[in-house]
């Protein structure tokens, strides 16, 4: 897990860097966020479908990657129990790419960012991306889970949404739809406490939001989300329900907000000084990273190593994605209708 | 081989609709129907009755009343090769699903690639004096948004085959099955049989042909059109009636084919006059067949107000023969 901690936060420093050097014009960041979003894709499985937002980056990353393929000399053991068919360090270009809306990119330049999908059942990879409008990828989801449930199989699908976005109307459809029909769907919040500039207290009246569980007849629960062990073990457990057959939980992980709304923007400055000192100290990598050391399971170097490597991945595959072709009209997705 | 189910009586367009469905059911395991009461209580028009004893609770999904949520799981289930069969109880509720129909469903395949295989069945128009909000034509609203196909068969044989063809598509098809037809509208077994295969999505027919003047509509209008070229046939006036069947993507070729043979159009539909469907058939005869025309393109639509519940006064508003019939008689003068 330290491993994906470590290449999302790279992966997002990268990006942060090229929105100061004005190569990107965009960036909502993923920093302080990992700890919940590699946590709960380290729960899932392939075949599992992922449904991500716009500080998923590390569910992504884990879900594509096999850190083995990738590092085979850092990872020796590791057998990895999805994505080892896939090519890394291509997935990894393509990503890029789809960041930097290239014409290798998944959506061949037709979508920014994080909105694109990217269906690879062969591999096990089945995840649909995000369209701007915050709620509405929620009954998506859970559509999702309803064909695996119709089908007969035990696969799952997890999906993310922040503190805001669950006032949407589609929060309340999707969540309640999918406990009605008790479909295999895990929902995570992923609580920063703001929306833009607006603080939680603004966005809602109860005291959390993992209690709506209860209104909806679900578990509910609420977690350190700067706590990736406890993380993982909050989503493996509702993975392990819905693959029973027991339906949703919604789980509330609480996260620092380490950055501002998107990079560039001045909503951090909302923060005073001393609640922006809290959200640094949340920090889900610094955290893990020190219980590693404290308990001896890792060594200064070998985190200073992944470290290093990381960094050198990200920065080589990043640069080499911003030299991509660009898009031509004619892309290969096709035309406004499947034929 | 394909379930065709053997027709031996008369069968209206509601018969029509069901057997549509339980074709497709039999057909494709991937096929289910989703909506609001549609599964023990066989829907609020009744078009799946006996459907949750033939085919089960899985494929005849209940749901609550969330528009949204059930389109939305209708997206995510089609793209994982399932082919749902939204009901909407009333055409007019599609309103509180909107931003999954537009920005979700339709934009999904161009965005990423993935087929979304799905039918929105939405029972549409008035007539009934059922007030505001049970009675409007709302097919404009996703003209407007690529990455849809909309559909509004007239017959029964249409509306089985379009909606057979709807539930085969790997897009998202919105099928606006006209209310007042539901139970009116009839064809006896032969005419059933012979018409029902010649109807493909993005097809209109001549429904009757004619040499003066063109008239095209859909759904009910085309009902109340082909009345009024029968009238005004007395005096002597030979109308052709399209019905269009398939709004996107429509049929440009045969409607431009048509005015450049009569030189004259009328466009009707039961929906709104300003935005409606009728300006856009308009633009395209004046962009390409300008040169054909006798006489200004006439447009007739329910007025900019939303439908009154008192049948009196919703009658006075639905484009009525007699109001066809004189702009069609106006229009030949030119
Ligand atoms: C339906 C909708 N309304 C408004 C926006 C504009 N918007 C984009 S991100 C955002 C704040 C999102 O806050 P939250 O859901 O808490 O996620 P966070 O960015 O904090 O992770 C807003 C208002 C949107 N994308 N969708
Ligand atoms: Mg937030």
């Amino acid at each position: 897990m330290h491993f994906f901690l470590r290449l999302a936060r790279e992966w997002d420093l990268r990006f942060e860097r090229l929105v100061r050097l004005g190569a990107v014009s965009k960036w909502y960041s993923s920093v302080g966020n990992e700890g919940v979003t590699v946590a709960a894709a380290t729960a899932i499985e392939a075949g599992d479908a992922l449904i991500s937002l716009h500080r998923d980056s590390g569910a992504i990353l884990r879900h594509y990657l096999d850190a083995g393929r990738l590092f085979p000399d850092l990872f020796p053991a590791v057998s990895q129990r999805r994505a080892s068919q896939v090519e890394p360090r291509g997935i990894l270009y393509r990503l890029a790419c789809q960041m930097l809306g290239k014409a290798n990119g998944f959506s061949a330049g037709r979508e920014r960012s994080y909105h694109y999908s990217h269906f690879d059942e062969g591999a096990g990879i089945i995840h649909v991306g995000m369209i701007s409008h915050l709620g509405a990828m929620i009954p998506v989801a859970a559509g999702l889970a309803l064909a695996f449930k119709q089908r007969g199989s035990d696969r799952v699908a997890v999906n993310f949404v922040g503190e805001g976005g669950t006032s949407t109307g589609d929060f309340h459809e999707g969540l309640n739809m999918a406990a009605v029909l008790r479909v295999p769907f895990i929902l995570i919040i992923e609580n920063n406490g703001y929306a833009f500039s607006t603080p939680a207290r603004e966005q809602y009246a109860s005291q959390t939001l993992a209690e709506r569980g209860a209104a909806y007849g679900i578990p509910g629960v609420r977690v350190d989300g700067c706590d990736v062990v406890r993380v993982h073990e909050e989503v493996a457990r509702a993975v392990s329900r819905a693959r029973r057959g027991e339906g949703p939980t919604l789980i509330e992980a609480v996260v620092g907000r380490m950055r501002g709304h998107s990079e560039g923007d001045d909503s951090i400055q909302l923060l005073d000084a001393a609640e922006r000192q809290r959200h640094e100290r949340s920090d889900p990598l610094a955290r893990f990273e020190r219980s590693l050391l404290e308990v001896g399971a890792a060594t200064q170097k070998y985190l200073d190593d992944i470290a290093k490597c990381c960094a050198e991945l990200i920065v080589e595959t990043v640069d080499s994605a911003m030299k991509a072709p660009d898009p031509v009209p004619e892309t290969p997705l096709g035309g406004i209708y499947a034929e | 081989m394909p379930s065709e189910t053997v027709v031996t009586k008369e069968i209206s367009y509601l018969d029509a609709i069901t057997r549509a469905l339980r074709d497709e059911l039999q057909d494709d395991p991937s096929v289910f129907v989703m909506g609001q009461d549609i599964a023990e209580y066989g829907g609020a028009f009744k078009a799946t009755r006996g459907f949750l004893a033939e085919f089960g609770p899985h494929r005849m999904v209940n749901t609550p009343i969330s528009e949204s949520g059930t389109i939305g799981m209708a997206v995510g289930a089609a793209m994982l090769g399932r082919r749902p069969v939204v009901e909407m109880q009333f055409a007019d509720f599609i309103s509180c699903g909107f931003n999954q129909v537009v920005n979700v469903a339709a934009k999904m395949f161009w965005r990423t690639g993935r087929p979304v295989p799905m039918v929105i069945r939405c029972p549409t128009g008035g007539g009934a004096g059922a007030g505001a909000f049970h009675s409007q034509c709302v097919e404009a609203w996703f003209l407007h948004t690529p990455g849809l196909k909309v559909v509004a068969p007239a017959w029964p044989s249409d509306a089985y085959a379009l909606l057979r063809a709807a539930i085969r598509d790997p897009n998202p098809v919105l099928f606006f099955e006209h209310k007042h037809l539901y139970r009116r509208v009839k064809q006896s077994a032969e005419s059933f049989e012979a018409a029902r295969r010649e109807a493909v999505i993005g097809s209109a027919r001549i429904v009757r042909s004619g040499e003066d003047v063109t008239v095209i509509a859909y759904g009910w209008m085309t009902h109340t059109s082909l009345e009024a070229a029968e009238v005004v046939s007395r005096d002597g006036i030979s109308v052709e009636v399209v019905d269009l069947r398939s709004l996107a993507p429509m049929d440009e070729g045969l409607i431009l084919e048509s005015i450049r043979r009569t030189g004259r159009a009328v466009i009707v539909h039961e929906a709104c006059f300003t935005g409606g469907f009728g300006g856009e058939i308009a633009a395209r005869i004046g962009e390409k067949a300008f040169e054909f025309l006798d006489g200004p393109i006439r447009r007739i639509a329910y007025p900019d107000h939303p439908v009154p519940y008192h049948r009196g006064l919703e009658a006075a508003s639905i484009p009525s023969v007699e109001r066809i019939a004189d702009v069609i008689r106006d229009l030949r003068r030119w």
